[in-house]
């Protein structure tokens, strides 16, 4: 750059510069600016209080308040009136902040004029994205099928859409994340025995005891969930934690049963076949509620505490002193039924078990037990079901596998028709909120499907992995922005006075930039899709106003009400009379499947591997949070946990800079730490999951940490459900360039 | 100066075909004449004679520089991104930009609109070019220089476009203090 001349001299020309340039003409006629008087603004200067607030950093919706000074949300805090979370939330309910205000947050439409996996893209306007959005899958519903378009849905903005296109456009192909990599096989298993989802409910807060199967609260953390837990422990509860690593449930427990990774199932038949050998079970609760007794103990007869000792590697005494506390507990016992669970490709029958469990300690319905609490409902405003075509495209049917899967498609199922192209081809796919390239284990089968489309939209709020591969990316308001989900529930501790709450959520702040809500995408979607007359409602207002309208409220009252809406409950403690336990399922053996819960044992550990296990950080919520200053600051990457027997024996030490590989090959594409550590058994490693995001949009968590889940390529897949189990996966140590051998 | 600040306002707006056009072009290239930037118009004209579509290439380096991109955005067009903060937009500097505009008598015709991006900042410096030289003076001093400085450094190393690096340029000219 020569400056020839110089600005002085350039301003002292400037008559005759502007002159003969016509800088106005070429300038647009308005600028963003607006005459507004100044007045000093005294008081009202300082902070307001919005109420209305549901958090959205994880799926346990906690009640919010925003502090708001001057149109900028400046903080995020639980809503006093609250009678779930209170004043409460969590570090990444605080760190909202960040993600509302995040740079690299999705702003605009994004047209990707690059490749899939390398875009290049091209800001566009609305009305292009939707054009080309709409008529791309009009195209591939016309040339395939409605079966021809598939769907990646997460979250409560997912829900509006996924009903569109399974309803109206009528494709069986919608595949959860939350349902087919984590709760669904839960859900399903609990249907197979008690008739119903058991969702989190047991009632922790006055328990006597407190049994836990991998679950780690502390580092996983729901604020209500947190608190039942925490008060049980007040109240005296004995807890107990099985997991193969010292977690920080297992810090606090009375007994840590430290399992070989694999086998709880094995443990838990020889606590309930100890239980029912020594008389120490519920027999009035069983002969009043309880299907297949007998079958059931017939089936488990096998499961002494000898043999799941030797299965399990932890002493039959352990296994005796856990069913002991447990009966001396009963009915007074919480026995988790988890959340994640997709671990093993065997999980329908573990968690069958945590439910027969339950029943033969008559833990349901008492105190301590599972409890359900007895919330308000609020009927949903959704797409009327118009789609022909039934049950003929399903491919689960059509497989005639998978006979308990949760809603929707299993995701295998819709991947291999993508890849095969059989029995039919899937050349359309909508993410929404999803990040299936880090939610669904082998992430180059995820390539494959995607490259092979003829069209991929995704919607989002921030530029995850799976953004990447969409033609046109969309801009979402996120849950601080718009209203949507209508949370309702009770108070947390259920000996407390019963009462009921209503809380829609309402924006705290107005969205910014070009970001829409889903009602306004999905509306204007179909619309050029050809079903206008089909939409339901015309905003999202509407929707909340009208949903509210079914219990006498609207969103007008509920501003009054500081966003909650609070009312007199229902005692939730007492089981009725028709409630049934299956503990044979006669159903399941009709199909094919063990009908009384059965251990299944698993691959083991190549020679030279271990097993690689994954859990929860408290500052992160899966992959969502990676990009998260502050979330990331509290904890900028993911240990991985490695026994310190082990480590000495291979000469690493606490902090060495690490990475891994499978033993199917596939390395880590960036790295961690050691963290050595006696909480581990020798034959397992662990991360915590949601960090090393390959995406270098996101300019915190690229490469921050290790990615568990790029490393989880070999596919367990549950029988019944066809859920993924995630788990069976074996790594090796890779320092400095070297594969290392893990001693067994 | 007002036509002048509004003109680099105008060039940091996302390029549309509506105003990024022949006659907005060959304005720009007779502003670099008057300053003799010879090089510089040379390249311009030589990148654009080159291009297949032009326009489209600036929107690709507009997007990746400024919104979202690969490998990751450049330089978020924004103040609070690069001054006074944790690198968040709507940070402390933001808030004064909106107070220093409420001071003048002015407010932003879109309410939720943050106040900092380069574009407000810029048509601001039109209107105090106007008749307010110390108004002007302080908005350089306190608000827009600390960050233009950064911003301006980082998309110069990044851009692959001639485009945005003579706009850094044009605009760093007409709001330094000294020369
Ligand atoms: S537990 Fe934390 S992240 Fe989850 S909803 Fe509550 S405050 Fe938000």
């Amino acid at each position: 750059m020569s400056f020839k001349v110089t600005r002085r001299k350039f301003l002292q020309t400037a008559s005759i510069a502007a002159a003969t340039l016509p800088l106005a003409k070429v300038v647009s006629a308005e600028t963003g600016f607006v005459r507004d008087p100044f007045t000093p603004p005294g008081s009202l200067e300082g902070t307001q209080t919005v109420t209305g607030g549901v958090c959205e950093m994880c799926f346990w919706r906690c009640q919010l308040v925003g502090k708001v000074r001057d149109k900028k949300l400046v903080k995020l805090e639980g809503n006093p009136k609250s009678i779930d979370n209170g004043k409460s939330i969590c570090a990444r309910g605080n760190a909202g902040i960040k993600l509302l205000y995040d740079p690299d947050r999705l702003k605009f439409p994004l047209k990707n004029v690059g490749e899939r996996g390398k875009p290049v893209w091209k800001q566009i306007s609305w009305q292009e994205a939707l054009d080309e959005c709409g008529s791309k899958l009009k195209a591939v519903q016309d040339k395939y099928g409605s079966q021809g378009i598939a769907m990646f849905p997460h979250g409560a903005s997912a829900k509006y859409p996924m009903d569109f296109f399974e309803k109206v456009v009528g494709t069986h192909n919608v595949s959860e994340a939350s349902f087919f990599q984590c709760r669904g096989i839960r859900d399903m298993a609990y249907m197979a025995t008690f008739g119903l989802a058991p969702d989190e409910n047991v009632d922790m807060a006055n328990a006597k005891a407190i049994f836990l199967i991998g679950c780690h609260f502390g580092e996983n953390v729901h604020v209500s969930h947190v608190k039942k837990y925490l008060k049980g422990l007040e109240n005296g509860a004995k807890l107990i934690v099985v997991d193969p690593r010292y977690s920080a449930s297992a810090a606090k427990s009375d007994i840590w049963v430290k399992i070989k990774p694999a086998t709880d199932t094995a443990f838990l038949l020889a606590v309930m076949n100890y239980l029912v050998q020594k008389d120490k079970y519920d027999k009035k609760f069983v002969e009043a509620h309880c299907v297949g007794f007998e079958e059931f103990k017939k089936g488990i007869s096998h499961a002494s505490l000898d043999w799941a000792a030797k299965i399990c590697d932890v002493p039959a005494k352990q296994i005796q002193e856990v069913a002991e506390v447990l009966a001396a507990s009963a009915p007074n016992v919480s026995v988790h039924p988890g959340r994640h669970v997709s671990w093993y490709g065997t999980d329908f029958q573990r968690i069958r078990a945590h439910a027969c469990l339950t029943a033969l300690l008559g833990a349901i319905g008492v105190k301590g037990g599972f409890v359900k609490g007895k919330g308000v409902k609020v009927k949903g405003i959704t797409w009327p079901t118009v789609a022909e075509g039934g049950e003929e495209h399903n491919l689960r049917l059509m497989a005639d596998k998978y006979h308990y899967a949760p809603p929707g498609t299993p995701t295998e199922l819709i991947r291999d028709a993508c890849i095969t192209g059989k029995p039919y081809p899937i050349k359309g796919c909508v993410v929404w909120g999803q990040n299936p390239m880090q939610t669904i284990p082998n992430q180059q089968k995820m390539v494959d499907a995607l490259k092979q489309m003829d069209f991929i939209m995704c919607v989002d709020v921030m530029p995850t992995d799976i953004t990447m591969y969409a033609d046109i990316l969309l801009p979402e308001a996120c849950y601080l922005e718009r209203y949507d989900f209508i949370k309702t529930g009770t108070q947390w501790n259920f000996t407390d006075k019963q009462q009921q709450y209503i809380a829609p959520r309402m924006p705290l702040v107005d969205a910014m930039f070009e970001r829409k809500d889903e009602i306004w995408i999905t509306n204007e979607i179909a619309k050029r899709m050809g079903y206008g007359d089909k939409i339901p409602v015309n905003s999202l207002e509407e929707k909340i106003n009208k949903e509210l309208a079914g219990v006498n409220l609207s969103i007008e009252q509920l501003k009054k009400e500081d966003g909650i809406h609070i009312q007199d409950g229902k005692d939730p403690y007492g089981v009725p009379e028709d409630f049934e336990v299956q503990l044979y399922n006669e159903d399941l053996a009709d199909k094919g499947y063990p009908a009384v819960p059965t251990y299944i044992a698993v691959e083991e550990a190549p020679k030279g591997f271990t097993r690689l296990v994954y859990g929860r950080s408290p500052v992160h919520t899966f992959n969502r949070t990676q990009n998260n200053v502050w979330l990331h600051n509290a904890m900028p990457v993911n240990p991985l946990w490695l026994n310190d027997e082990i480590a000495m024996k291979m000469g690493l030490k606490d902090g060495d800079e690490i990475e891994l590989v499978n033993s199917e090959g596939v390395k880590s594409s960036s790295k961690t730490v050691i963290k050595v550590t006696p909480g581990i058994r020798k034959d397992t490693v662990y991360m915590a999951h949601g960090y090393g995001s390959k995406n270098p949009l996101l300019t915190v968590g690229f490469h921050a940490g290790a990615d568990d889940q790029q490393l989880i390529t070999k596919l367990a897949i549950d029988p019944e459900t066809g859920c993924n189990g995630m788990r069976n996966n074996f790594v090796k140590i890779v320092k400095d360039g070297k594969s290392l051998d893990i001693p067994a | 100066m007002t036509d002048i600040f509004r003109f680099l306002a105008q060039s940091m707006r996302y390029p549309a075909s509506e105003w990024f056009n022949e006659d907005f072009w060959s304005v720009l290239l007779s502003l670099l004449d008057e300053l003799q930037w010879q090089e510089d118009k040379a390249e311009l004209i030589r990148v654009k004679a080159g291009a297949k579509d032009f326009l489209e290439d600036v929107q690709i380096e507009h997007t990746r520089l400024f919104i979202n991109a690969i490998p990751h955005v450049v330089a978020a067009p924004y103040a609070s991104v690069h001054c006074k903060g944790d690198g968040t937009l709507y940070g402390m500097i933001a808030e004064q930009t909106k107070k220093f505009y409420r001071e003048k008598g002015f407010a932003l015709a879109k309410e939720n609109d943050l106040p900092d991006h380069i574009v407000y900042e810029l048509e601001f410096l039109a209107i105090l070019a106007n008749d307010d030289p110390d108004g002007q003076k302080k908005f350089l001093e306190t608000l827009f220089t600390p960050w233009f400085k950064i911003f301006k450094s980082k998309v110069l190393e990044e851009a692959h476009h001639p485009y945005y690096r003579v706009v850094m340029n044009l605009i760093d000219f007409f709001t330094r203090e000294e020369l």
